[in-house]
């Protein structure tokens, strides 16, 4: 863009100097003196509208400022603040329109710290709905409706290819798919649309080289992009190549899992008033062979409505390393005014890990509280018998991180569509 | 690469898996105790283990 064709003019309110840079693409200008808006096609700059605002805004991209965006020069030339009113509060937010000679105008929108660069669709989008919600598809991509509201101007600085008047008013309908956000205002005499693509605020800041840092953004706007998505999407493809890992690993432990009995025994309790020490055993010894792994000694005694307990020591012949451990076989069960009812089980497996092969024999301590006092219980010991529970606990670890970002996009999503007129309990916000 | 520090915890997860299976590992922690006397064998009632000076009897009270 070469250097700005400017054309100076004295403001007939105050007398303040009027700068157009539009030139004749101007309808309205407002002086940046008294407000007053002007009539830019009127050789005297008739008045429009003295100053009517309530309150003054500054805008955060002085008027004149030239800066490239995404590539192409652009000046800012004009500024509004625009309002809507939901549910008795006002929302404000900024729109600055640029100028570039050869490419026309476009618009910058700040709300909140969210920027959106929009720029004039000339296609009418196709409208649709679905349910209670429309949706507009528009070059191929559906954007979802959001919020409808009647916007009002309340602010206005700078020159504007329309005639710009404070209070003028136009019904605001928003549709997305982030990033982007098709808008449609309507007036009694037009409607137009406008395509949004969300913009972060540095990259605002750093194209027309504006000082300091920009506000930072407050909450989620429309079509901001869901940056936990992506994260959460492509951790769950990386979940699912891990959990194959591990679900494959398990169905091989589980199809070459040597299951080995090692020992068996049936064995019979009965103590009419025997000292406790005196019931204790030793078994025959057996062989544990080839590779440390874990061993299983399952209990199963015939207990009915009592318990038996089985003090339980491992003892390796040559070494003396003995693996001390007491299980309890116990099971209930009755009616009563909730109906049938059990509790526990006649059969208990216990796992010990890390046994190595060697000559072993089990010390057997049994007690037991039953009616008859006689019971019938089977010991039997394997190797290397596979657990599902280490996988289980893998998958679980595993699928923590995926759940927390997934989470937190749906968290976003959430707090987005709380602003729309799709919110939880909110059937229709417009003013 | 996507995601280092989730795939170096994926793949950790997967070696300790691979290890805990090679090794026979499982969640139970029984008492381990060295050097048990061979009189064991003639006199089992007169061992005593060595976790029930910590736990009583080692057994739990169930039933409804």
């Amino acid at each position: 863009m070469s250097a700005p064709a400017v054309s100076s003019l004295s403001c007939p309110q105050c007398g303040a100097a009027i700068t157009l840079r539009t030139l004749d693409q101007a309808q309205s200008v407002v002086c940046s003196s008294c407000g007053s808006i002007l009539d830019a096609r009127d050789p005297n700059l008739h008045v429009l509208q003295a100053f009517e605002a309530k309150q003054k805004f500054t805008p955060q991209i002085p008027l004149g400022t030239r800066g490239a965006l995404k590539g192409e020069k652009w000046e800012v030339v004009g500024y509004q603040v625009r309002r809507i009113t939901i549910d008795g509060t006002s929302y404000y937010w900024e729109e600055y329109l640029l100028f570039n000679p050869y490419k026309g105008f476009r618009y910058l929108t700040q709300y909140d710290g969210h920027w959106n660069d929009v720029q004039i669709v000339k296609a009418a989008p196709a409208e649709s709905i679905n349910g209670r919600q429309p949706f507009v598809t528009l070059y191929g991509e559906t954007f979802k409706h959001f919020q409808t509201a009647t916007a009002y101007t309340e602010f206005v600085l700078g020159e504007f290819p329309w005639q710009v008047r404070v209070g003028d008013h136009a019904v605001v309908r928003d549709f997305v798919a982030p990033p982007r956000m098709l808008s449609e205002e309507s007036t009694p005499d037009e409607t137009t649309w406008s395509l949004g693509t969300y913009t972060p605020a540095a990259q605002i800041w750093k194209a027309f080289s504006l000082p300091g840092k920009p506000l930072r953004p407050r909450g989620v706007y429309a079509n901001q992009p869901d940056e936990y998505r992506p994260v959460a999407g492509s951790m769950a493809k990386r979940y699912l190549l891990f959990a194959a890992i591990i679900v494959g690993l398990g169905v091989l432990r589980f199809v070459t899992a040597a299951r080995e009995t090692v020992f068996a025994t049936d064995s019979s309790f009965f103590r009419p008033g025997a000292p406790a020490d005196s019931l204790a055993f030793v078994t025959p010894t057996f062989t544990v062979k080839g590779r440390t792994t874990d061993l299983e000694v399952t209990t199963e005694a015939q207990v009915d409505n009592g318990w038996a307990y089985f003090d339980y020591a491992l003892v390796n012949e040559q070494t003396g390393t003995t693996y001390e451990f007491g299980r309890e076989v116990s099971y209930y069960y009755g009616r009563d005014s909730d109906g049938a009812w059990s509790e526990g089980s006649r059969r208990d497996r216990a796992l010990l890990p890390s046994v190595p092969a060697g000559q072993y024999f089990l010390r057997v301590l049994p007690e037991a509280q039953v009616p008859t006092d006689f019971l019938e219980y089977r010991i039997v010991v394997r190797r290397d018998v596979p657990i599902v529970t280490p996988y289980l606990v893998c998958l679980a670890l595993l699928a923590i991180p995926p759940i927390f970002w997934a989470l937190r996009a749906w968290g976003m999503e959430s707090a987005r569509w709380k602003e729309s007129d799709y919110a939880p309990d909110d059937d229709d916000d417009d003013e | 690469m996507k995601h280092p520090i989730y795939t170096t915890f994926a793949a950790l997860l997967v070696i300790m898996l691979v290890a805990a299976e090679a090794r026979g590992w499982t969640p139970m922690r029984p008492t381990e105790v060295k050097n048990i006397p061979r009189s064991i064998r003639d006199n089992p009632g007169a061992y005593r283990p060595h976790y029930r000076s910590f736990f009583g009897t080692g057994r739990y009270l169930r039933g409804k």
